[in-house]
């Protein structure tokens, strides 16, 4: 075996760079004054950015893969578990993503959690976050993800429930643990499976040995289905979409990099990364895309009723991942993994600027409390600006050519035959419409139009510091530039998925001619352009008339409150898990402890039954040696003798 | 014609019951005396006659079983002086020797 | 046969006497009884010399010292009221099945009569020179023990009765005062 080339164990070593700047803010962070825990924090990932960087270009363009084991951690029988990363061209996309896109929210962090006593610890776990992110998307086994994933769902719930002296934010943080749960038995059951089909757990293994089983075959299906619940848990897909919104009660930065960019987009990774199994499993494949497809719709009604600047956002990642999702399901992996890089720019983006905001504000949240901020906020009112359009499809930037391209492939693909691929494409599409208006919506609210901030907001409102605001530029930029990456083949070169090609499956796309090619085009820039000028007329030149006639609707209260999938989730099972819980406290309690203490009461009773043998009289003793002594002459005599 | 050995066992056998029955049925310190002494001596019985069957099947060193016998006499004659001197200390404190009285050690 | 019967008997006889007399002096001489029973039984199982000492030691000295502190202490007379009535019955009944089954045990391992002749090759009629030979040799050291026992119990014996502050050479000494230990030395 030819020996580990140096950039491959270069990459390798990020995770573990975030891990010591976890331990170092962890351990010391007490003793660190303000700005060295970020600084030490931001180091520590910017390190693994220049890591990733120096793999991607040292990479050599067409190479499938290079596998670097750490350590043999497991040989039980069949079963051998490595701890071994897998650098290639998927996993050096991601880690750039996540070291890229951390950075930013690293530094933006210094500022916006300026003052707050628990710093150290937010950068400590923040750190940790991107240890165990890294480690998901660098694992070559299923096993070595699994601890990764997990360990994302904990820096998750950590960094929600960050504020955890109130008890909604430990509440949420709580939420998403469990919704996570749900979908990591997904994970593990996949895992079994997997095993028991394929003899083994590394990944590059599986993906080689996918293509030889039946076009079909029940065992694929039944391990993507399951590989679907563990990527609807992570990555907020129906009907595990309820934890996100309530987990934007962590700092936004959090938001920003956990539900925004990085660990939502780690079910659309773990579906792109077992392609092969999912390309020789139609069945699985098409519920993949259609969750996602609805997802994405049921999210972009639900957004445009909320009235908190971070739960827009927050369903607006939903609809977003939903793309993504959809695209994976397609088989359109590159079209996803693109779509994952540039709504990592755009979202982050908008998060950071809902921080922005938020802070400059003094924490105020409401939308209807806000407005006219771009007037006062001008960075942050920009870069939102571009975001917002970003997000909407606006031909020439990042989403357009992300969103043109999941259309493309959903509309095209092979694996979708038979499964109603044109009403998949026609969702998505009107979710793109749909996008565009509560997106405007948002940025309308928040910075433009009448001012209707309350009276210490006002007097309170700046521009945030630079360390604040050069991230968003930073992330402006990329929104901007990332889409062109991603050109269509028949315009220009196809830049990602020729580089995405090696790794992962090939799926049959049905050619298009050239005109429907720009009809599409056409479509999605026509789609982003309904929305907005909806967005326009409702807003604006409506003045929010027609929006708030429709507010008492039963359709705007479903949609506020998530569509109905809270109430749903209280009435099926956390309601009927709180009277199990209540019944099995109430076993424990009697029962157990209820045992437990007649015990203890039971021995000094058995203590004063054993007292009583100690009279002190001599000759009861004398009397029990004596009938002891008979009773072993006797059973002597009948045992031994009288056989 | 001897006598077998074991009809002296049996013997022993019931005068160690005997005095068995006697130190938990008698209440005087002394007379529970007696009852270990009849004890003794039942098993001291028991050791010749067995001494005996071992000479009879040709055991050259049988005899030590009366050797034994005779330190366990020796023994027994020093527990019986300690045993009655314990028991006039006692009776000078107490001036009782019923055992039932002497129950110093209760729960 | 005839002998060992009448030698049975007496012995159980005494050791009855011993365990329901009224008199602790009467149960005294029905140990006195027994005792010489015994020795009768030493002298049929070729054991002369013990049945000497058995006589000399046991009913001649160990005896003579029962009945010296029966009187001393005036033992009263026994009380037939029991504190516990089921005691008496528990005790018969332990000790009847004791007894029986230990009788029993030795009974049915039927062994052949011993031939007088090989016994008395081997025992030689259990004389003092023979004891003493044994006694000498393989149990000289339990021997030389004894003989520390002894002293240990004389000085025992002596210092349990003594009153405190009456020990000639002024040292009082309590009444329960350990005894004391001394160590014999290996003989070569």
């Amino acid at each position: 075996m030819t020996e580990t080339p140096v950039f491959v164990q270069l990459v390798a070593l990020a995770p573990l760079v975030a891990l010591v700047g976890s331990l170092v803010n962890g351990l010391f962070g007490r003793g660190l004054r303000e700005p060295a825990s970020g600084v030490v924090a931001s180091a520590a990932v910017g390190v693994g950015f220049v890591l990733s960087l120096v793999g991607f270009v040292a990479y050599p363009a067409g190479a499938e893969g290079y596998r670097y084991v750490v350590w043999e951690f497991l040989r039980a029988g069949g079963l051998s578990v490595d701890v071994a990363f897998l650098v290639d061209q998927l996993s050096l996309v991601m880690c750039l993503v996540i070291t890229g896109v951390g950075f930013l929210i690293h530094v933006y962090s210094i500022g916006y959690m300026r003052g707050d006593p628990g710093h150290a610890r937010y950068f400590s776990q923040l750190n940790l976050f991107v240890a165990a992110m890294l480690v998901l998307v660098l694992a070559d086994s299923l096993p070595l993800m699994f601890v990764g994933w997990e360990g994302v769902g904990v820096c998750s719930f950590l960094l929600i429930g960050f504020w955890y002296e109130q008890r909604a934010n430990a509440d949420a943080a709580r939420k998403a643990f469990i919704v996570n749960r749900v979908g990591d038995v997904g994970f593990l059951i996949a895992m079994f499976l997997t095993f028991k089909a394929f003899g083994t757990l590394e990944l590059s293994a599986v993906n080689a040995a996918a293509p030889a089983f039946a076009y079909g075959a029940p065992v694929l299906t039944a391990i993507g289905l399951l590989l679907l619940l563990a990527a609807a848990g992570k990555s907020a897909q129906l009907p595990l979409q309820l934890w996100l919104p309530d987990a934007m009660a962590g700092p936004t930065p959090v938001s920003a990099l956990i539900h925004a960019a990085t660990m939502v987009t780690a079910g659309v990774y773990l579906i792109a990364r077992t392609g092969a199994v999912f390309a020789q499993a139609p069945a699985a494949a098409a519920t993949v895309a259609w969750v996602g497809a609805l997802t994405a719709l049921v999210a972009a009604v639900a957004a445009f009723a909320q009235t908190d600047i971070k739960r827009v956002l927050a369903y607006s990642t939903i609809s977003q991942v939903g793309f993504m999702v959809a695209a994976v399901g397609a088989g359109a992996y590159w079209a996803g993994i693109f779509h994952v890089v540039t709504h990592a720019c755009f979202k982050a983006l908008l998060f950071l600027g809902a921080g922005s905001v938020i802070h400059a504000l003094g924490g105020e949240q409401d939308l209807r409390r806000m407005g006219g901020l771009g007037r006062r906020m001008r960075v942050t009112g920009t870069t939102s600006l571009i975001a917002t359009l970003a997000i909407a499809g606006v031909p020439l930037l990042s989403g357009f050519f992300s969103k043109d391209a999941i259309l493309s492939g959903t509309l095209t693909s092979s694996l979708l035959d038979g499964y109603g691929a044109g009403l998949l494409f026609a969702l998505l599409l009107l979710t793109a419409v749909l996008t565009a208006a509560y997106m405007f919506r948002w940025y309308y609210l928040v910075f433009a139009g009448d001012e209707r901030l309350t009276a210490e907001a006002k007097a309170h409102v700046h521009e945030s510091p630079a360390v604040m605001t050069t991230p968003l530029v930073a992330l402006a930029v990329g929104s901007v530039l990332a889409g062109y990456l991603g050109v269509q083949a028949f315009i220009g070169r196809n830049l990602i998925a020729e580089w995405l090609a090696p790794v992962t499956a090939a799926v049959e796309f049905r050619h298009l001619s050239l005109g429907a090619e720009w009809a599409l085009v056409v479509a999605s820039a026509l789609a982003a352009a309904a929305g907005l000028g909806a967005g326009y007329w409702l807003y604006h030149v409506d003045k929010g008339r027609t929006a708030k006639r429709l507010e008492p609707t039963p359709v705007a209260a479903l949609a506020r409150s998530g569509m109905g999938f809270d109430a749903a989730a209280q009435a099926v099972l956390v309601r009927p898990g709180e009277s199990v819980a209540a019944g099995l406290a109430a076993l424990d309690r009697e029962v157990v402890d209820g045992g437990l203490a007649a015990t203890v009461s039971g021995v000094p009773l058995l203590a004063r039954l054993v007292t009583l043998w100690q009279t002190g009289y001599v000759r009861l003793y004398a009397l029990a040696m004596l009938a002891g002594a008979a009773v072993v002459a006797a059973v002597a005599l009948f045992a031994g003798v009288l056989r | 014609m001897s006598v077998p050995s074991e009809y002296f066992v049996a013997l022993s056998a019931v005068l160690f019951g005997l005095g068995a029955v006697g130190v938990v049925t008698r209440r005087s310190a002394i007379l529970v005396f007696l009852s270990i002494e009849l004890m003794l001596n039942a098993a001291n019985l028991a050791i010749v006659a067995y001494a005996r069957q071992w000479a009879a099947t040709g055991g050259p060193h049988a005899l030590q079983g009366q050797g034994a016998v005779f330190i366990v006499l020796a023994v027994a004659a020093a527990e019986v002086a300690v045993g009655l001197g314990i028991l006039v200390a006692i009776f000078r404190y107490r001036v009782t020797t019923d055992v039932d009285e002497l129950a110093e050690v209760r729960a | 046969m005839i002998g060992f019967l009448i030698v049975a008997a007496l012995a159980v006889a005494g050791g009855a006497l011993v365990i329901t007399a009224r008199q602790p002096v009467h149960a005294a001489l029905g140990l006195v009884g027994t005792l010489l029973s015994v020795a009768v039984a030493y002298v049929m199982l070729d054991a002369h010399f013990l049945a000497a000492i058995q006589v000399i030691v046991y009913a001649g000295a160990v005896m003579v010292l029962f009945l010296f502190v029966i009187m001393l202490l005036n033992v009263e007379q026994q009380r037939p009221a029991a504190r516990w009535p089921w005691l008496r019955w528990a005790a018969y009944a332990s000790g009847l099945v004791g007894a029986v089954a230990v009788a029993a045990t030795a009974l049915s391992e039927r062994r052949p009569a011993p031939d007088p002749a090989a016994v008395a090759a081997v025992l030689q009629g259990g004389s003092a020179e023979r004891v003493g030979t044994v006694l000498f040799s393989e149990y000289l050291l339990a021997f030389h023990l004894v003989a520390v026992l002894l002293l240990t119990g004389v000085v025992a014996a002596v210092s349990l009765v003594q009153r405190a502050g009456e020990q000639p050479g002024g040292e009082a000494v309590a009444a329960f005062e350990e005894e004391p230990t001394v160590r014999a030395s290996e003989p070569a």
